[in-house]
């Protein structure tokens, strides 16, 4: 389809837009703006509201110009009389069954009627009759979503969000006429994604925020712009607080990438800035194993001590993928020059070499790649995680552009997820065998189209059965997603967290890349990442084999697993955690426990008391998102700024203050800096990070490969006993690392760590939503709720990583590939 | 004029396929079997047919913006029969049920559909029944199904009933409900002739207008333009109520004179009363008074006077009838009609309704009846659909010639009459 351009008059001004344009987008473009209700960018349109008719020459009738695209030579009057007179009467009559109860209402000051009526509506009100109320109390459809039906203007767009971005669809209209009325089903609580995004598209207070009720009037509240903090998707966002409290995180249609898209975690998981339960001051554990309130200066000493004690080579730290470029960067300046370490790692989780091997086959030392861009590919392939729950919003963007633009989407995950309902096909992988699905891919690819690129002949061995074998996908399946790929355009591949966590698929993926390239030519990459800033974490060189830029370092160190090793011989003298809680993130806890009481000194610095904290000598407090300043580099490689929303309570440091302070205590040269000073070295020292103004920017490539990528394929499916279940771990909707379980308002979305298996699974074990089964791994049992997850098959099993007590990671070992568990249905009491 | 639609009524037995086939039933499907879809929609353009559901738009013309090669089209029979005043459709599913099934069979291979659905009104549940067994019988002898007749032609036919919502009845809507959504219109541009029924091309027929094509294909296009006027001509079904004495159904020539209609078919007002109003298709319709009555009743010649042919439901109200009374009956109707989806047709029908009925009821204040002259003019013209504007249509045409009983209502707090 080719896109010509129309130049069509507004008000008699001449504007030249693309063909297909609304002419409420064109009116824009030439200064014009037209009031709506019922328009939403990337919403279906409806035209319902009819505040944005306007009149079109020629035309009898005033036309709704956003769901009206312009003509060549049309002639739009949008500011005629009629046309005022229209928006004013359009006004009068969304206030006649209004309740004007705008003193007790949360929108107040921020409502999109109220400023409609102040800029275009009636002064005075004729209605002189009973209003229509559809209720006397506002009720709650979630423990975030409360609802006012009375002062609804009927716009739908609550009803298209929930449908054709979050692909829940659990709202819709009942009633006719006035008593039209959008909510749940029978008004019953939602069981939903629960992300508020009907209360953030909602233009009057018709959805509220239900922890933020009666809190706060929005001029009264200070914000500041920031990044999530929960996930890789990095969306923008703006946390607000009322004196010291931060009551609010929403987004902006017309600021961040995301525009107004949050997830539940997002928008609601603000409140752990708030926690009661954060650590507030440094502590020292005493013999007795209690800890004692201790001053910075005494901590710092403390801890200068135990690394120059320790000596470079018994020395290593491991600071969370969530903390901004410029600490990150810091963090590994410290250690690689003061410290003399290059035992630094930003993950409990994998090895250095699977994440060099992910970093070459996606590209992150490249340039970034957008996720529109990637999603308005004719075919996108998501595989390697479960996109849908890790990095919601990229989600919502991948489902509401492929529904829109109708292209071809694949999914290849292990468990189901809710982006399969929005799939042309969704296949169900055996865990841990990406790299045989991707092989079983090439094959057929190279079947049916001969690629003159290296490798080939490896891949021509190889037997399609065997590999459909190995990853459960079906042979044809294989074939019509190696037929779809060949005859797109263009290309999309979102690679999840999976490639990284089993070690498993980057090569073939590079070698699927390249074949691509070599055939549909337009490929797109878009790594999809659980950490906020852990695409930051690799540019700034907080890895055992890079350094800044991504250049090879001088001296490999240790990574996670060397480091816990070396914890475990007793050889480590000194360990510094930051912001990451090793203890209940490492995929194998007996080792990690074990390992961490053997540390000479165990320094952790956190928000909170985590299991790696309990542990240690010495625990410093962090500041989180919103309480500090500096850059994130999205999974994109979006560079986006963050200003702090306030200052951290009580002795609360950055990690950037307290490394920058530590530095100069050790070494009189390491200057005491401030984030805007490393920004300066860091723009030195990475490549693309060099051009970054304003708020955002995306980070250029650095031309360096950082590892040679031969697959062996070689390969066999994880072993797993009759009746036994593959455990997977991760991120839940609600949940992000160990963050989220301090957020009194995700704690009531889930509260208690679960076990989520299929349907047929939970059919076969004879329980239901909600029973308590017995989870038995090889030296750990526990008893948690089952949670059903449609289109997961029987023999897979997911417990989310996220509980202090209840962790993952005590059914995992790590001399295994992927853990398996046995799970019963658990005795009722008195049985 | 030799009675083409309604000739069945009245006959022992006609809503059976046998009663109808020895009527020479079916003859014309049978005909336009072998012919070939271009040539039907031809004829049906040189009848002159123009829709019976109220908007007169011409029916073959309408059947030519199908595309040609569009694996999957549909018809879709408008059987939803709901505005006041108008119960010709329910009478043709009632008694002559293989009349519409024969025309809906005709227009499916006309436009080349293989499935059509008849969208009737939820509280026809005779007319359905009836309809349904109707279908079962034409199915048993071939002339729905697989394969009809041998010619390779085959046509499955689905009654759908509808759950009581006028909106229903416009035609995006219909489609909407067929689907299994709430019955609001869609957006138009795209028209359903090129994305209708899921998606597909779909023409949308009311039930009179289909039931018009067997005598088209028996008698030929020629012998169809030949009755009423030249721009919209043929048979017409008048479904006369209110204040008659022979209240009922009348197929006459289109451009019958109200008159006529009323005084000579109708037997006249009841008890001899003078006639003081009539509303000539269906309540959306502005009325008419005595000085009116001339009018002949086809699509055109109503549209002169600033009202319209509609449906063809002739109320008619004599002179002791209050039209505050009559207005709040039908502004009642619209606003429990209206859908919600668009604000002006929502907020402003309900507005109306509850002016006039306080009117109504003796709680009339000086200026209401500007008022409602005033969000009338708010209102039409700015709805997303017709519905809004039939509703201004009909209280501004009582507004308009009865505006001193709306102000003897205000003033006196009772009727004039």
């Amino acid at each position: 389809m080719s896109m010509g351009l129309v130049t069509l008059k507004i008000n008699g001004k001449e504007v030249t837009v693309k063909e297909g344009t609304l002419i409420l987008d064109a009116a824009k473009e030439a200064g014009f703006d037209i009031p709506t209700f019922c328009y939403q960018a990337n919403l279906s349109g409806l035209g319902s509201c009819r505040m944005c008719l306007v009149e079109i020459e020629g035309q009898r009738k005033l036309q709704p110009s956003c769901i009206t695209p312009v003509m060549p030579d049309m002639s739009v009057f949008t500011e005629t009389e009629t046309v005022k007179r229209t928006r004013s009467a359009m006004l009068e009559f969304l206030l006649s069954n209004h309740p004007l109860d705008c003193p007790v209402c949360d929108k107040g000051g921020e409502c999109e009627l109220q400023d409609l009526v102040y800029k275009h509506g009636p002064r005075k009100g004729r209605f002189a009759e009973d209003k229509v109320r559809h209720h006397d109390k506002d009720y709650i459809l979630s423990p975030v979503i409360v609802k006012n039906a009375n002062r609804c203007v009927q716009c739908m767009r609550c009803v298209r969000v929930c449908k054709e971005v979050v692909g829940r669809g659990v709202l819709g209209a009942v009633g006719r006429g006035v008593h039209q009325e959008e909510t749940s089903f029978l008004r019953t609580r939602l069981d939903c994604d629960h992300c508020g995004m009907c209360i953030e598209v909602c233009p009057v207070g018709s959805f509220m925020r239900l922890p933020y009720r009666y809190k706060a009037r929005p001029w009264d509240l200070v914000s500041a712009k920031s990044v999530c903090g929960y996930c890789g998707t990095g969306c923008r966002l703006t946390l607000e607080r009322r004196g010291d409290t931060v009551v609010r995180a929403i987004a902006h249609p017309e600021d961040g990438f995301n525009r107004k898209l949050l997830c539940a975690r997002g928008r609601f998981g603000y409140d752990v800035m708030n926690s009661e339960e954060r650590v507030k001051t440094p502590l020292l554990k005493e013999r007795d194993g209690t800890f004692k309130p201790v001053s910075w200066d005494r901590a710092l000493e403390l801890l200068k001590e135990n690394i120059l004690r320790a000596g470079a080579e018994r020395t290593a730290g491991i600071v969370s993928a969530t903390l901004t470029n410029e600490e990150l960067y810091l963090f590994q300046k410290f250690m690689r020059e003061v410290a003399g370490s290059s035992n630094i790692d930003s993950t409990s989780r994998w090895s250095a070499e699977s994440s060099l091997k992910f970093i070459e086959a996606t590209g992150i030392n490249g340039g970034g790649s957008s996720v529109y861009g990637c999603a308005e590919s004719d075919v996108v392939v998501v595989l390697g995680g479960q996109l849908s729950e890790e990095n919601p919003v990229t989600d919502y963007i991948i489902r509401y552009i492929t529904g829109a633009r109708r292209n071809t989407l694949v999914i290849a995950s292990p468990r189901g997820m809710k982006l399969d309902s929005s799939a042309q096909l969704s296949v169900r992988t055996v865990p841990a065998t990406t790299g045989a699905f991707v092989a079983a891919l090439l094959k057929a690819l190279v079947e049916k189209k001969d690629v003159p690129i290296e490798g080939m002949d490896a891949i021509k061995g190889l037997s399609i059965d065997e590999l459909s074998g190995v990853c459960g996908v079906s042979v044809d399946d294989i074939h019509w997603i190696a037929a779809r790929l060949l005859a797109a355009g263009s290309v999309g591949i979102l690679a999840g967290p999976d490639l990284l966590r089993y070690d498993d698929g980057s090569e073939e993926l590079a070698l699927l890349i390249e074949v691509l390239k070599a055939t549909v030519r337009d490929v797109r990459v878009l790594p999809f990442l659980d950490r906020a800033n852990q695409r930051g974490a690799w540019d700034m060189g907080v890895h055992p084999y890079l350094k800044p830029g991504y250049r090879e370092a001088e001296k490999k160190g240790l990574d996670v697993h060397g480091i816990v090793e070396l914890a475990e011989s007793g050889g480590l003298g000194c360990l510094y955690l930051i912001g990451e809680d090793l203890a209940g993130l490492y995929p194998d806890r007996a080792l990690i426990e074990s390992a961490l009481s053997k540390v000479g000194f165990l320094v952790v610095q956190d928000s909170f008391m985590t299991e790696s904290a309990r542990m240690a000598h010495l625990v410093l407090p962090l500041a989180m998102y919103g309480e500090r300043a500096g850059t994130m580099t999205n999974q994109e490689g979006r560079v986006q700024r963050v200003e702090p929303v306030r200052k951290p309570e009580g002795d609360v440091w950055t990690a950037l203050d307290t490394i920058t302070r530590l530095g100069n205590l050790i070494d009189k040269d390491f200057p005491v800096q401030k984030s805007g000073d490393v920004l300066r070295e860091i723009q030195q020292q990475v490549a693309g990070y060099g051009d970054l103004r304003g708020m955002e920017s995306f980070k250029g490539a650095s031309a360096e490969g950082v590892a040679e990528l031969k697959p062996a394929f070689n390969y066999g499916a994880p072993e797993r006993g009759a009746e036994e279940f593959w455990l997977l771990t991760g991120n839940h909707l609600f949940h992000g690392a160990r963050l989220s379980q301090h957020s009194g308002i995700l704690k009531e979305l889930l509260g208690e760590c679960v076990v989520e298996i299929g349907r047929a699974a939970a059919e076969r074990l004879g329980v239901a939503e909600g029973d308590v089964v017995e989870v038995e791994g090889d030296d750990y049992m526990d008893r948690l709720p089952v949670r059903i997850r449609e289109g997961t098959p029987d023999g897979v099993a997911f417990i989310p990583e996220n509980f202090d007590g209840r962790d993952a990671n005590r059914f995992l070992r790590k001399d295994r590939v992927i853990s398996t568990v046995k799970i019963r249905a658990s005795k009722k009491q008195g049985e | 004029m030799e009675k083409v639609l309604l000739k069945n009524f009245g006959k022992e037995g006609a809503h059976t396929i046998d009663s109808y086939l020895s009527g020479g039933g079916y003859e014309a499907l049978k005909k336009v079997l072998g012919m070939e879809p271009e040539d039907i929609i031809q004829m049906v353009k040189d009848s002159g047919l123009r829709g019976r559901g109220g908007a007169g738009f011409p029916t073959g013309l309408k059947w030519s913006f199908i595309p040609k090669d569009a694996p999957e089209k549909y018809l879709c029979c408008n059987a939803d029969e709901g505005e006041p005043g108008t119960f010709k459709d329910r009478g043709i599913m009632e008694y002559d049920p293989h009349l519409l099934i024969e025309g809906i069979a005709i227009a499916s291979y006309a436009i080349g559909a293989q499935k059509a659905y008849i969208y009737i009104r939820g509280e026809f549940v005779f007319a359905a029944r009836r309809l349904q067994e109707a279908i079962m019988e034409a199915y048993e002898k071939g002339f729905l199904g697989e394969n009809i007749l041998g010619t390779g032609f085959s046509l499955d036919v689905y009654v759908h009933r509808g759950f009581g919502a006028y909106i229903c009845g416009e035609e995006t809507a219909l489609l909407e409900s067929i689907e299994g959504y709430r019955g609001q219109p869609r957006k138009k541009p795209p028209f359903p002739a090129l994305s209708g029924l899921y998606g597909k091309p779909t023409v949308i027929n009311n039930v009179e207008t289909l039931s018009c094509l067997p005598a088209i294909v028996n008698k030929g296009a020629e012998w169809f333009a030949s009755i009423g006027p030249e721009k919209s001509p043929g048979p017409k079904i008048f479904g006369v109520s209110g204040h008659v004495k022979k209240p009922g159904l009348y197929e006459l020539p289109m451009g019958t004179p109200l008159r006529e209609i009323i005084y000579e078919h109708a037997g006249g007002i009841r008890d001899n009363r003078k006639l003081k109003a009539v509303i000539p298709g269906g309540v959306s319709a502005p009325l008419l008074t005595e000085e009116e009555l001339d009018t002949p009743m086809d699509f055109d010649s109503l549209a002169k006077i600033g009202s319209m042919l509609g449906s063809g439901g002739v109320i008619v109200m004599d002179e002791t009838t209050c039209m505050v009374k009559a207005a709040y009956i039908i502004m009642r109707f619209f606003s429990h009609e209206s859908c919600g989806k668009c604000t002006p047709c929502r907020e402003g029908t309900t507005w109306l309704k509850k002016i006039v009925q306080r009117i109504e009821y003796g709680k009339g204040r000086q200026g209401d009846v500007e008022l409602l002259e005033s969000l009338c003019g708010n209102i039409f013209g700015r709805t997303f659909c017709p519905l809004g504007d039939g509703a201004v249509m009909a209280l501004r045409g009582v507004l308009k010639k009865f505006k001193e009983e709306f102000q003897y209502h205000i003033e006196h707090k009772r009727c004039m009459v």
